[in-house]
């Protein structure tokens, strides 16, 4: 077996795969691409994969089969894809408006006061830099990108809300998110979108893959309406104008 | 024109199937039929594919009336099953002539009941599966009034001596006890719950009124989660039983978000997951460790016992020249 990860049993349906001692990209660049060789080798029972940051999550029913047959085929697809996989699409670039604080971002202040800088700096931090979505996650295949350069982590809300706004832009931990629909959710919000995040009659129904990029862009309350009717796949490789 | 189902009574009724699958890498859940076991059997009583669209109903009182000859299949939690006021059984397979009304009154000891009609009828899909998402805002609740279009026209069921079939199916019936024995297996991070892990089996839970098919919420005495720092999010299983926080464990169930942050103490099992869909709020839950063989096989033996079916069915379809949509 590849010494870059462990294989853990994850209940009688599922093992999780995760990347040891390697940096974060090539840790998800190897998850990434193993699931891809999994998805490829079609193996009787297998029917869901969800490489992350670093680990992969495989779902098979046990009725097919069994946990020894897919551990053998994982480590088998991992000695054969080698430490260091390459990108096998080109990451695409998707400019983002956000409305910053106030009843956008109810959670601004606080996020500020816990990192020790003001909320202009975390609105610079945010939206200072490209940031990699690295898988789609909860809720509803949302983009989940690593986190902006912040001096510390992000804690999560001790009292999780039961309703977040779509398009709300969240941050915790080491990570950030667009949260695409209606949802309940535990991560402090910065701000929100007005575009929307998915598309139900495409397939898949997000736009933005593992691997592309996020530029958020501050703009005004005002400007909400501006973009209100686009999507986010219209903002592909876009420039949005500072407001 | 198509035969169709017009929904009388709707309670709480939505269209389901297993689940929508191999769209976890996009973030979307499975979701599908919370008792996925009875739901499957449903389906198999009426020769159909087990992947074919029925009704799940949950908890309240539902009625519904066919405009042709069906035959239809109730599984699920124990309830009042009657055609034009007759008792019927659950578990086997019931036909029901043009204009009688189904009533499925007094849902007890479990939550829901699952009613499959031969040759399934018309639903919508998103993403290769009809099954509801509640995120997404995909598959709402039927009405009354609501109608269904039957796939397949079922000619009247004719039996070769008294032109009444009558089924011994012998489907294979889950318990529906008042206090249930759910079975888990270690999670892959159970030694962040040092000792306390232990608790999970030390003494009963409750289910509270905040459960549904994203999760369930349970209130004992709840294991501590002993390590701390941030776990950066990952694919998480359905019946994972996790710890977030407060005094509430959290069983994830098929309409969980595909990722968490949480460590997973331990993970319910296939056939554990299907009981846990019946599980109602306020009932009390034991949980059984298992073993990955134990669990394996106890799952193994379900399907077996469903395949078993299926071929009795078949039997049964050809000795009363029914035709078994799945074959057509």
């Amino acid at each position: 077996m590849s010494s870059d990860f462990t294989i853990a049993d994850c209940g009688d349906s599922a093992l999780v795969a995760k990347a040891v001692g390697l940096d974060a990209e090539p840790a998800w660049r190897l998850v990434h691409a193993l699931a891809d060789a999994l998805n490829a080798v079609r193996l009787t029972g297998v029917h869901d994969v969800v490489p992350t940051y670093d680990a992969l999550l495989v779902e098979f029913d046990c009725a097919a089969t069994d946990h020894d047959t897919v551990r053998r085929v994982l480590a088998h697809e991992a000695a054969r894809l080698g430490p260091h996989p390459a990108p096998t699409t080109p990451p695409r670039r998707f400019v983002v408006p956000v409305v910053y604080g106030g009843e956008y971002g109810p959670d601004l202040p606080e996020v500020a006061a816990q990192l020790g800088v003001t909320e202009g700096e975390i609105i610079a931090l945010h939206s200072g830099s490209d940031l990699t979505v690295r898988c789609l996650g909860a809720p509803a295949g949302a983009p989940m990108t690593d986190g902006p350069p912040f001096p510390k982590p992000v804690p999560r809300l001790a009292s999780p809300r039961t309703k977040v706004a779509p398009g709300s832009v969240a941050v915790a931990g080491r990570q950030a998110v667009i949260c695409p629909m209606p949802s309940p959710g535990g991560w402090p919000l910065l701000g929100r979108t007005p575009v929307r995040v998915l598309d139900l009659h495409s397939d898949p129904i997000t736009a933005y893959r593992p691997g592309d990029t996020f530029r958020f862009v501050p703009i005004e309350p005002q400007q909400w309406d501006e973009y209100a009717d686009l999507a986010l796949g219209d903002l592909a490789n876009s420039v949005v104008g500072h407001g | 024109m198509a035969d169709t189902l017009t929904i009388r009574t709707a309670g709480i009724v939505t269209v389901q199937d297993l689940g929508r699958v191999g769209r976890s890498r996009y973030g979307l859940p499975a979701n599908g039929a919370a008792d996925q076991h009875s739901a499957r059997v449903a389906n198999v009583l009426c020769g159909n594919d087990d992947r074919a669209p029925l009704l799940e109903i949950t908890a309240l009182d539902f009625a519904c009336v066919p405009s042709g000859d069906i035959l239809i299949a109730v599984t699920g939690a124990p309830a009042d099953v009657t055609v034009e006021g007759v008792v019927r059984p659950q578990w086997e397979p019931v036909p029901v002539r043009a204009g009688e009304t189904i009533r499925i009154t007094g849902i007890h000891r479990g939550l829901r009941v699952y009613l499959a009609v031969l040759g399934s009828f018309e639903a919508e899909y998103l993403q290769g599966s009809c099954a509801p998402d509640t995120i997404l805002g995909f598959g709402p609740p039927l009405r009354a009034g609501d109608t269904l279009a039957l796939r397949t026209a079922c000619p009247p069921i004719d039996h070769p001596f008294s032109r009444i079939p009558l089924f011994r199916l012998k489907a294979p019936v889950p318990p529906f006890p008042t206090s249930w024995t759910i079975d888990v297996t270690d999670g892959p991070d159970r030694a962040e719950f040092g000792d306390t892990g232990q608790r999970l089996f030390d003494a009963p839970f409750t289910v509270t009124p905040r459960s549904n098919h994203i999760g369930l919420r349970l209130q004992g005495t709840v294991p501590r989660r002993v390590t701390r720092g941030e776990v950066l999010s990952r694919g998480v299983p359905i019946g994972a039983v996790e710890v977030p926080a407060g005094d509430e464990l959290l069983v994830l169930h098929r309409g969980r978000g595909v990722t968490a942050g949480y460590p997973v103490l331990a993970v319910v099992t296939a056939t554990g997951l299907s009981a846990l869909g019946q599980v109602r709020p306020g009932q009390t839950i034991h949980f059984r460790h298992r073993t990955l063989p134990q669990a394996i096989t106890a799952h193994r033996a379900q399907r077996q016992a469903i395949d078993a079916l299926r071929t009795r069915v078949r039997t049964a379809f050809e000795a009363l020249r029914i035709r078994a949509p799945a074959e057509a």
